[in-house]
């Protein structure tokens, strides 16, 4: 043995020269020896380096990113939407060739329902890992689960309502300039009044009454004394409304809608109570019809349920201010230089500073708050 | 219908038009008294006489420049050159005068003449008389260029051939005027300009011309033997090419081997694998485009070297097989 070419415990491939006999005096053939360095016997090695580079051409070929495959395969694949990467090629220098592509397709058939199919290719469901077995079909109903569990993942389509909520916000914010005032209102008279008031109501209207609905009184009230706070803005002119009609709003599980309580100053607060609480209902039923949720002309929006304390409402287009409504909270407060407990409330009004200055929406915020914090007012 | 040879269609057909048309005439190197070198013409001196079985000295721009001349005229000549090799020598007056004649006189001459003779290898004629170069002719606007593969095409096309205003490049395989095929009694023509499905299959289309047509079409049927379907175009025309016929069926089999007589380089068959690449057909395409083409050497004297100097049967099948793996 003159020489051991391959290492131990090294894979090699049939044909290959693992090591060389030979008699002592023997020459060498032309295989690559480290050892030997002789100038002729280096060129004749890199010839036979040479060959082994042309075994392997066919990976040399391959452009990193580019996958081979030939004009009907990436034809196929086209008209199929698979995506050549997955395709297993069985052509010359690791081509992909057209029935490799039909071969991947058999292999990956799903059954399913047209509308399955509709619907997985709408949310981008990948319909192979819903399959139960090969001969039963993927259904409507499998998706439905498979969406459920990947809550997460699934997406709402904005439409409708959502499509509506969605462009009339940006519209507001994008010709509105808002400006925000805040304050607080000592609530303590409300209340009483109210405890007073709800055995009476609902004797007589069948309905609890509620914060909101002295509120929505107290609103039309203050707007009586500020028409401009009540108006819509036009690129030509400011519409001061006649009629007060104070839109609510209500959330519902995918949305929200406003329902109006028209002409809100001229009626007493059990007639409000009664018309909010039906309204209401309907809302959440939506059951409203357009008349009961167009026509506003001022919104009172109350997050208090959800332990809000104060937030920046967006304007109700083509309404010019609107009122958020925080949560009543019992509060230390200075009240004739002694600290007291008062059950507080925040108001914030959103103002269009197009048509309404500062001190406009502050003097109705301040009127509103006298209306509250005294509720006789109510009665004048 | 009859059997006939190649030779003996591509005859008839002569004498057809000679009887038809008293324009027609023949004229040659030893095309009189002899019949031909190849005998292609033999018996229509006696028939025709003289005047319409001209006897040429040994000049082919003679021959050419005389029938582009008489076309001009208003005759309709068929010139035979006698090995295709010496087309060069009529070259000048079939490429600058034929071609350009009817052009350059806005229609109003033509040159309805034919300009015919036998090419190829494989009968040991050595460099200067076995070349294939159909397709040198088929580079010049105003030539049209055809080259017919069996008894009834090479009768058809001929009289189409005379019947054309154009001038007109007839290609013989010279091994082919010995085969058989079924030729009709009845006049008919072969359009120029249209090719021809020889064989119907759908694993790959091989596209042959000339002598290559019935060597694709033997192959074929070997390949048939071990379950692959093979489709043989004979493409008969050069000029004007029919590429859709083409194009078609490679939208069938995916696959293409343009089968040629002629030296690889500038071969018709890169024409139409440029025309199969930029076609509708590219998008059906399952294997690269491949060519089985005369070696870019002179054909050689020695009968082996000879034969390797062009595609044989076994390499049209060894190359259908190596496009399949």
């Amino acid at each position: 043995m003159r020489k051991i070419i391959a290492k131990e415990g090294e894979t090699v491939k049939v044909g290959e020269p693992i090591a060389i006999i030979a008699d002592a005096h023997e020459e060498l053939p032309d295989l690559e020896i480290a050892d030997d360095k002789s100038p002729e016997k280096q060129e004749e090695s890199s010839q036979v380096i040479m060959q082994q580079e042309d075994r392997t051409e066919d990976e040399k070929e391959t452009i990193p990113g580019k996958i081979k495959a030939s004009p009907a395969a990436k034809r196929v694949a086209r008209e199929n939407q698979i995506d050549l990467s997955k395709v297993t090629p069985s052509g010359p220098n690791g081509r992909i060739v057209e029935k490799d592509v039909l071969a991947y397709i058999q292999e990956n058939k799903v059954r399913a329902t047209p509308v399955a199919k509709k619907i997985a290719m709408e949310k981008q469901i990948d319909l192979k890992s819903l399959q139960k077995s090969p001969v039963e079909r993927i259904t409507k109903a499998d998706l439905e689960e498979q969406m459920m569990m990947q809550e997460e993942e699934s997406t709402i389509p904005v439409i409708g309502m959502r499509k509506i909520i969605a462009e009339s916000m940006t519209y507001s914010k994008k010709v509105a300039p808002h400006i925000y005032l805040s304050l607080e209102v000592d609530m303590s008279k409300v209340i009483d009044i109210r405890e007073k008031l709800i055995p009476l109501v609902q004797d007589k209207y069948d309905v609890k009454l509620s914060y909101n609905h002295i509120l929505i009184k107290a609103v039309a009230t203050a707007l009586r004394l500020n028409p401009l706070v009540n108006s819509s803005f036009t690129e030509e002119k400011i519409i001061l409304k006649q009629n007060i009609n104070i839109g609510l709003a209500v959330a519902l599980e995918d949305g929200l809608i406003v329902p109006v309580i028209k002409d809100a100053d001229k009626k007493g607060l059990g007639i409000i109570a009664k018309e909010t609480a039906e309204l209401i209902l309907k809302a959440k039923n939506k059951k409203l019809l357009p008349d009961e949720y167009q026509g506003g002309t001022f919104t009172i929006t109350n997050l208090g349920m959800f332990d809000i304390e104060n937030f920046c409402a967006i304007i109700n287009q083509p309404e010019t201010a609107i009122l958020a409504v925080g949560k009543i909270m019992k509060k230390p407060v200075v009240v004739d230089d002694e600290i007291t407990i008062r059950p507080m409330m925040n108001l914030t009004l959103s103002c269009d500073h197009r048509a309404i200055d500062g001190a406009v929406g502050a003097k109705f915020l301040q009127n509103l708050k006298e209306i509250l914090e005294e509720p006789m007012n109510l009665l004048l | 219908m009859a059997e006939k040879l190649y030779i003996e269609a591509l005859r008839e057909g002569l004498r057809e038009e000679m009887l038809r048309d008293e324009d027609v005439f023949i004229i040659g190197e030893d095309v009189g008294l002899y019949g031909g070198a190849f005998g292609v013409t033999k018996g229509l001196f006696q028939e025709f006489g003289e005047n319409r079985i001209i006897d040429t000295p040994i000049s082919e721009a003679a021959i050419a420049g005389a029938a582009v001349g008489a076309a001009l005229c208003g005759m309709r000549p068929v010139a035979e050159i006698m090995f295709f090799d010496f087309f060069t020598i009529a070259m000048d007056q079939l490429v600058n005068q034929g071609a350009k004649n009817r052009y350059m006189f806005g229609g109003k001459a033509k040159v309805p003449m034919v300009i015919r003779g036998p090419m190829g290898c494989g009968t040991g004629a050595a460099a200067q008389h076995s070349q294939s170069f159909p397709a040198v002719f088929a580079h010049f606007p105003g030539l049209k260029v055809v080259m017919p593969a069996t008894p009834y095409d090479v009768k058809g096309l001929i009289k189409s051939a005379i019947r054309d205003d154009n001038p007109v490049v007839f290609a013989e395989h010279k091994l082919l005027y010995w085969t058989k095929g079924e030729v009709p009694e009845e006049d008919y023509t072969v359009p120029i300009g249209k090719a021809d499905v020889k064989r119907q299959g759908s694993d790959i289309t091989l596209v042959a011309g000339s002598i290559m047509v019935p060597r694709s079409l033997e192959a074929a049927k070997k390949l048939e033997e071990e379950g692959i379907d093979v489709e043989v175009i004979d493409i008969r025309s050069l000029k004007p090419l029919d590429l859709q016929t083409v194009v078609s069926s490679v939208k069938k089999t995916g696959r293409i081997i343009i089968v040629e007589d002629d030296p690889i380089s500038y071969g018709w068959g890169a024409e139409i694998a440029a025309g199969i690449a930029g076609s509708e057909a590219f998008d059906y395409l399952d294997a690269p485009i491949k060519r089985l083409a005369g070696l870019d050497i002179p054909i050689p004297y020695n009968p082996n070297l000879e034969k390797h100097a062009v595609p044989q049967v076994p390499d049209i099948i060894e190359g259908v097989k190596e496009v399949l793996r």
